[in-house]
């Protein structure tokens, strides 16, 4: 049984990737439950996405239980560790879009201060947006960071499985394939985060 | 979703979002007829019957409201078809009328309208707990507590509805139509598609007819408990002294609480909860002491078993929102009932919550929305004109969040098309002229039969109509004036008598200041049609090169900050006290670059 919470903001693909995830368990007889606690059609606006692999019947995942966190956003994935229980992963891109309050106030991104919280937890720092972009999909952001996720080892589900939901989610060919590229990258650069 | 997923037959298991589930249910009930008007949290039935309804065979229209949508549905209904209506929880006041009155008629062919609920409020303005409704206009209530529910309780609705003669209300809520979870289909019925005239003495509610079904609402309604339906949607599981009853997505946290707290109880999860199985009920519950109740809204089942205690003469101790054990409002997880029930059995709530102070991200414009540009318009209109104290009644859609700094519109928002409404009253009560804002989804809403009053009665004010020609805030629908034949605002202003109609773009920040100028000059009713199609949908259309980036030139920027802090638009930021724009979430509509944002021409075109 895995729960995982995804966080970011509006347009970073977090709902796509949590279809794959969840198809891809479902591949594999397993139970899956998805549910976005924020989720507003505009653009960057707060997302969050509850996804609980295994028996459950709350999609919503208790406060301090969550097994990781997968944060597209530097200060989402600093906000939703009250649902990281002590020894879970934070696997988070260091992307960092400013909120309208900030902006409004002409005030600095509290980046020092989203990596001290994330910094209490065992984390992986994944550049998905530069990778996705050195692919020439910047929209291959999620599939990085579904790799990523992969590769720090929680996942009960296989590489096969994935890459099977991967290509089927996406109809056409070339695409299907720079996604399992992103794919096969963020398992790399999560890897190479492992040695260092 | 493809159709092709939609109509397979195989057993696999699907991975559906409660409202995708819906559309299967819809199939395999071999419905005919279903309308909507857009509403958070059962929109994507819509967008997906609206992909896919060709294919399955069924008839799906956005209707103009959720009257219209319900008396679309109420007409198939009586002809023999299978028909389904579905909307938000406060969509149904809108059709609350004939909501109530096909209670009274009943219904020939079978009659399912799906109400979402959203407790907690992520996009409504209030909690409402429709199950009172649905009981208030005698229809039968459903409450699912999962996809695989929403789509089995929508296939077994009409089945009900046509054994007894009676409308169903199938409750959901956010939690339930936005789960997506593991969904087995089943079987496909043919589609019937009875083509009889109404039965005219039950459909024309004359005082005549209606006094003759009075009581036949009730001979109706005894069939759910008589056929067995109320008692077979009843589940019972675990063992233990005391009962937990449920329903809905409350249900959902029950398991996983009691295990954490290391409590037994028996569960009974209700799935009809209008009417009920008294005996059936009564036959549990004699069997306990302890009786706790947990749903999300009102005390609905509850008020419902303490008659059937009442009604039996026997005592029992009850715990729910009555005697305050329960909280009325908001949706429940799973720390929720955890947490009730460690009051209840007196044990320590053991959640360690992390304090996390960073800054909130409310929702906001999006980059290259035309709102931010007409409320940026309209506020330097209102400053250079000297207008202070003046009142801008608003209403639902995205351009709601010109509630916030820095444009701070709104001063009544009560449901869709108050605005004009409430601005009738405000010209003559608060004396000063009013500037209202209305949607253009909205305004075809509901916004029609307030602005004939302003004319009529003459209440002067200045409606802007904020038209971005789709229903932006659920997710793009298409609207009257993009879809069928063509209806134009413009054209239902000048029929209505409407003198000063003005029209603006927007994205031209020095021309919508002056527009909205002259019509403040204006006496009587002006409306401005602020016309620009919503940035995402626009987006969506625009190829790979008219795609455009703006930065702003380091050189040039005097940081006088007027950008950030008026116009602010979300691509915007600040690192080390310069301001930049970021090139992932600029749109290119080019409004920073206007002298009326940044007065030093700083902000360029870079692509
Ligand atoms: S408005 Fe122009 S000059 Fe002023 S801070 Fe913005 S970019 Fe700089
Ligand atoms: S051009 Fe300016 S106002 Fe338009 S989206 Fe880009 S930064 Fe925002």
């Amino acid at each position: 049984m895995t729960s995982i919470v995804l966080a970011g903001v509006g347009g970073q693909g977090i709902i796509t990737l949590g279809k794959i995830l969840g198809e891809a368990a479902i591949l594999e007889g397993k139970k899956s439950l998805m549910t976005e606690i924020h989720g507003m059609a505009q653009r960057g606006g707060r997302i969050s996405v509850d996804l609980r692999i295994g028996d459950y019947q709350s999609a919503i995942i208790p406060i301090g239980s969550a097994d990781a966190i997968l944060g597209f956003e530097l200060m989402e994935t600093a906000r939703n560790t009250v649902k990281l229980k002590k020894d879970g992963i934070i696997v988070a891109n260091k992307r960092m879009i400013h909120p309208m309050p900030l902006i409004m106030k002409a005030q600095e991104y509290p980046e020092r201060e989203s990596e001290e919280i994330i910094s209490r937890y065992n984390h992986y720092y994944v550049n998905a947006d530069e990778i996705a972009m050195s692919l020439g999909e910047k929209r291959s952001v999620n599939m990085v960071m579904l790799g990523a996720l992969f590769g720090v080892g929680i996942l009960e589900i296989s590489e096969e499985s994935l890459k099977k939901t991967i290509s089927a989610s996406f109809r056409n060919p070339r695409v299907s394939e720079i996604n399992i590229k992103a794919f096969e990258a963020g398992v790399a650069a999560v890897n190479q985060e492992k040695v260092l | 979703m493809k159709s092709s997923e939609l109509l397979e037959q195989s057993e696999r298991a699907h991975f559906l979002l409660g409202n995708e589930a819906v559309v299967r249910g819809l199939y395999e009930a071999g419905v005919s007829v279903t309308a909507t008007y857009p509403g958070t949290p059962s929109s994507e039935i819509g967008d997906l019957l609206y992909e896919t309804h060709r294919d399955l065979g069924i008839y799906f229209e956005y209707s103009v409201n959720e009257k219209v949508a319900f008396e679309v549905a109420a007409s198939a209904s009586s002809l023999g078809k299978r028909a389904f209506v579905f909307m938000k929880h406060v969509g149904l006041n809108v059709a609350m009328d004939s909501f109530v009155s096909l209670g009274v008629s009943g219904v020939k062919g079978g009659f399912v309208i799906l109400s979402a609920d959203d407790p907690s409020l992520y996009s409504s303005q209030n909690e409402q707990d429709n199950r009172y409704l649905g009981k208030f206009a005698k229809y039968i209530v459903m409450e699912p507590s999962n996809p695989q529910e929403l789509k089995d309780f929508v296939v077994k609705g009409f089945d009900i509805s046509e054994a007894t003669g009676q409308p169903v209300l199938i409750r959901s809520v956010t939690r339930v139509s936005h789960m997506r979870s593991v969904v087995k289909y089943g079987p496909v019925r043919n589609e019937i598609n009875n083509s009889s005239k109404p039965d005219r003495k039950n459909t024309v509610l004359l005082p005549e007819n209606s006094f003759r079904l009075q009581p036949q609402i009730f001979d109706r309604l005894k069939k759910v408990v008589e056929q067995g339906f109320s008692r077979n949607f009843i589940n019972i599981e675990g063992e233990g002294e005391d009962l937990i009853i449920t329903s809905g997505s409350a249900y959902n946290s029950i398991k996983e609480a009691l295990e954490i707290s290391g409590l037994k109880a028996k569960v009974m999860k209700i799935g009809i909860s209008y009417p009920l199985d008294v005996e059936y009920i009564y036959n549990q519950i004699k069997h306990h002491n302890r009786i706790i109740l947990i749903e999300e809204g009102g005390p609905f089942i509850e008020e419902q078993i303490y008659s059937i205690i009442a009604g039996k003469g026997i005592r029992k101790e009850v715990f729910g929102k009555i005697t305050g054990d329960v909280p009325y409002n908001y949706e429940m997880n799973v720390d929720r009932v955890k947490g009730i029930l460690a009051k209840i059995y007196g044990i320590p709530d053991k959640t360690e919550v992390v304090n996390i102070d960073l800054p909130s991200r409310p929702p906001e414009f999006c980059p290259g929305c035309p709102h931010r540009a007409t409320y940026y318009a309209a506020k330097i209109a209102l400053r250079q004109k000297g207008w202070k104290d003046y009142i801008s009644p608003t209403d639902i859609g995205c351009y709601t969040l010109g509630y916030y700094d820095p444009y701070g519109f709104g001063d009544m928002l009560l449901s869709m098309g108050s605005s004009i409404g409430t601005s009738n009253g405000y010209s003559i009560f608060y004396g000063k002229k009013v500037i209202t804002f209305i949607g253009d989804s909205t305004f075809f809403h509901a916004g029609i039969p307030p602005i004939i009053n302003a004319v009529h009665n003459n209440h002067p004010m200045i409606v802007v109509i904020l038209d971005n020609s789709t229903t932006a805030m659920t997710g793009g629908q298409p609207t009257p004036e993009n879809m069928g034949n063509i209806v134009k605002i413009e054209d239902i202003l000048k029929s209505i008598g409407v003198k000063n109609i003005h029209k603006t773009d927007p994205y031209d920040l020095k021309m919508t200041v002056e527009t909205f100028k002259r019509a403040m000059d204006e006496e009587g009713v002006s409306v401005i049609i602020s016309e620009r199609e919503c940035a995402l949908e626009a987006d969506r259309k625009k190829s790979k090169d008219e795609f455009k980036i703006f930065q702003v030139n380091q050189d040039k920027c005097k940081l006088c900050y007027n950008c950030v802090r008026n116009f602010t638009c979300a691509a915007f930021y600040i690192k080390d006290k310069r301001v930049y724009i970021d090139p992932e979430l600029c749109d290119g509509c080019s409004v920073c670059s206007e002298p009326l944002v940044c007065p030093f021409g700083a902000i360029e075109v870079v692509k």
